[in-house]
């Protein structure tokens, strides 16, 4: 549907390097990033509001590269919605039909569907300076929705609205995607990515990184970045070998990690996620693939439970709930087991980075 | 509220000065003229007329220039291109200029060895001692106020809700009236407004493009020249008043228009 081949742009010292995308009918495609990575550039270059230096932008087998911006039929919704403060919510949601010269029943029929599907219904009269963050994100989607856009950009949609609320722009957006819409969808927060998602790709210094289901993205990050915006925190390098007919990581400071079969010898950087670490006080029986013993070091609280710092002669991230954390009685200096199985422990493909 | 302390006693007192330095003379020109002088003054055809040709020729300059000054403004608030700011100097070449130079620097343009004295010629238009000359002289001295003002309005209006405009399917044109000029309102208005008032007191230029028929400022320096002070002081007193009145109606109107104005908008 929408194909991006070899895009090149500059943009003061900024550019964006040999962009390949390809996204496919009512697919929900969420493109990763920090500020400044250059992800509202690339929905710039789509909408039309900037033209690449080089590169083409096809959509539905159309070159559209050049073609002008009111022509495209992108709708573009802006991380603050851009809403005009000079009109009211009709206005702005009539805005683009009256663009169209439609005629004024029809606008008005249009619109209401546009603002009953939103539920924003009864704030078509209202001004638009004295609506929430909320209410004017659904005001920009239905002006945006109005158009019957092929293909619906979306620019940090959750960035500037409460908490509270983005439950229900979550499921404003999946509802959207669900009725055919293909969608792009950027942000720097990897659980939107999660939540809505089919496909999920990393952009960084303009450039993406790594592109696949978040399944995949985040289960085999190619990289640190990516693996830190998976919310990975633990990270070792190690050199691989195999001793014996088992695979083995010998960090830096001679702590030696057993891993699964599937890799290969060399040196390089290993990750662990967080919830793959598992806490005790007691050495635990059984046979584990890894067990080590350590103190813990800090103990910080975080929307699940807590985020326990242990060091076991490396240091380790480990996120437990809340009730764990008070049955295990953890306090800073406290003696631990850490334990993970070595399936957890996976080699990045991309050490550069 | 404002704290006692010997530095801000400074500063009140500072500001004081300044403030009595603009007054001072203004009060003068009023505690000097009796009312029956001021009527009589106000009863005169000749002072009326040349009154309302001020007022008048200066709003239609205002207006006319409006035309392209506004896309000039809005061009050097969201566009970048060579020699800009040589293009800025050029707009704010007037407001430098002894207004007596420019007076003659229009008047050889508007006069018949002029380029445009010559076009108007062909249309039987003498622009020489006539309003359509004195609005020229106006616009000349009064435009970087109006450009500067709308300049400054557009650069205000975020790039953003254009871009959201035209993403929408509206052209540029569209954008342009409905989204820049609405949101720059105000800052339009009150460039219209610095220009109007600057061409309405403008003297230097305009008396020597058109000493007839006379605006206001002539008129005054004539009853001056001729009759001295005592005399020239009823005119500029009902000068003072009426340019008043209309700049203070100017910045009301609009204001009280924008209540009503807003539900409508998109919907026509």
């Amino acid at each position: 549907m929408l194909k991006l081949e070899n895009i090149n742009k500059r943009f003061g010292s900024f550019r964006l390097s040999e962009i390949n995308m390809q996204i496919g009918e009512g697919e929900y495609y969420i493109l990763l990033g920090r500020s400044g990575a250059g992800k509202t550039l690339l929905l710039e270059l789509i909408a039309g509001l900037s033209i690449p230096d080089s590169g083409k932008v096809w959509l539905d087998k159309e070159d559209i590269t050049v073609k002008r911006i009111q022509d495209r039929n992108i709708g573009l919704v802006f991380q603050d919605y851009a809403i005009f403060p000079n009109m009211t919510v009709y206005g702005n949601i009539a805005y683009p039909l009256v663009a169209r010269r439609m005629s004024r029943d029809m606008i008005r029929s249009r619109v209401k569907i546009a603002a009953s599907e939103m539920n924003i219904g009864h704030l078509l009269e209202r001004d638009t300076v004295n609506l929430s963050g909320g209410e004017m994100q659904r005001v920009a989607l239905a002006r945006t929705l109005v158009t019957e856009p092929r293909l619906l950009l979306l620019d940090e949609p959750m960035a500037s609205v409460d908490a509270s609320l983005r439950d229900d722009i979550r499921l404003v957006l999946r509802h959207l995607n669900r009725k055919g819409h293909t969608m792009i969808h950027v942000t720097h927060d990897y659980r939107e990515a999660i939540h809505l998602a089919s496909k999920a790709g990393v952009i960084h210094n303009g450039k993406i990184i790594q592109e696949g289901t978040p399944a995949d993205v985040f289960r085999r990050p190619v990289n640190r970045f990516v693996a830190r915006y998976a919310g990975i925190r633990n990270f070792f390098r190690v050199t691989v070998l195999n001793q014996e007919g088992k695979w083995k990581a010998v960090c830096d400071n001679k702590l030696v990690f057993s891993l699964s079969e599937n890799t290969r010898p060399g040196e390089g950087i290993i990750i662990i996620r967080n919830e793959d670490v598992r806490l005790s006080r007691v050495k635990p029986e059984g046979n584990h693939d890894n067990c080590f013993m350590g103190t813990v070091t800090d103990i910080i609280p975080s929307v699940y439970g807590m985020e326990v710092m242990v060091d076991a002669g490396e240091k380790f991230c480990v996120d437990i709930r809340q009730e764990e954390f008070d049955y295990l009685g953890l306090r800073e200096m406290a003696d631990v087991w850490i334990t993970f199985p070595a399936r957890a422990a996976v080699m990045l493909t991309d050490n550069d980075n | 509220m404002i704290r006692y302390s010997p530095f801000n006693w400074i500063l009140l007192l500072l500001s004081s000065l300044v403030l009595l330095f603009i007054l001072a003379p203004l009060a003068g020109l009023f505690l000097h003229t009796s009312a029956p002088e001021f009527f009589e003054t106000a009863a005169d055809r000749e002072v009326q007329q040349s009154i309302w040709l001020t007022l008048w020729v200066s709003f239609a300059a205002s207006l006319f220039s409006a035309i392209g000054a506004v896309p000039l403004a809005w061009l050097m608030a969201r566009k970048n291109f060579p020699m800009k700011k040589i293009v800025q100097g050029i707009i704010d070449l007037p407001i430098v200029l002894p207004h007596t130079a420019a007076g003659i620097a229009v008047l050889g343009f508007i006069s018949r060895e002029g380029a445009l004295g010559r076009a108007a010629d062909t249309i039987g238009l003498n622009l020489v001692n006539n309003p359509s000359g004195i609005a020229i002289a106006m616009a000349f001295v009064s435009l970087p106020f109006f450009i500067n003002s709308a300049r400054d309005g557009f650069t205000a209006v975020p790039e953003r809700l254009e871009k959201a405009a035209l993403n929408l399917g509206a052209g540029r044109a569209r954008v342009f009236f409905t989204i820049s000029v609405p949101l720059a309102k105000q800052s339009i208005m009150t460039g219209f407004i610095m220009m109007f008032a600057r061409g309405m007191s403008e003297f230097g230029a305009v008396v020597i493009v058109a000493y007839h028929p006379m605006i206001a400022p002539v008129l005054i320096f004539e009853r001056f020249s001729s009759y001295g002070l005592q005399y020239s002081r009823p005119a500029s007193v009902l000068f003072i008043l009426v340019a008043l009145l209309v700049l203070v109606l100017l910045r009301v109107l609009p204001g009280r228009k924008k209540m009503t104005q807003r539900t409508g908008d998109a919907e026509a």
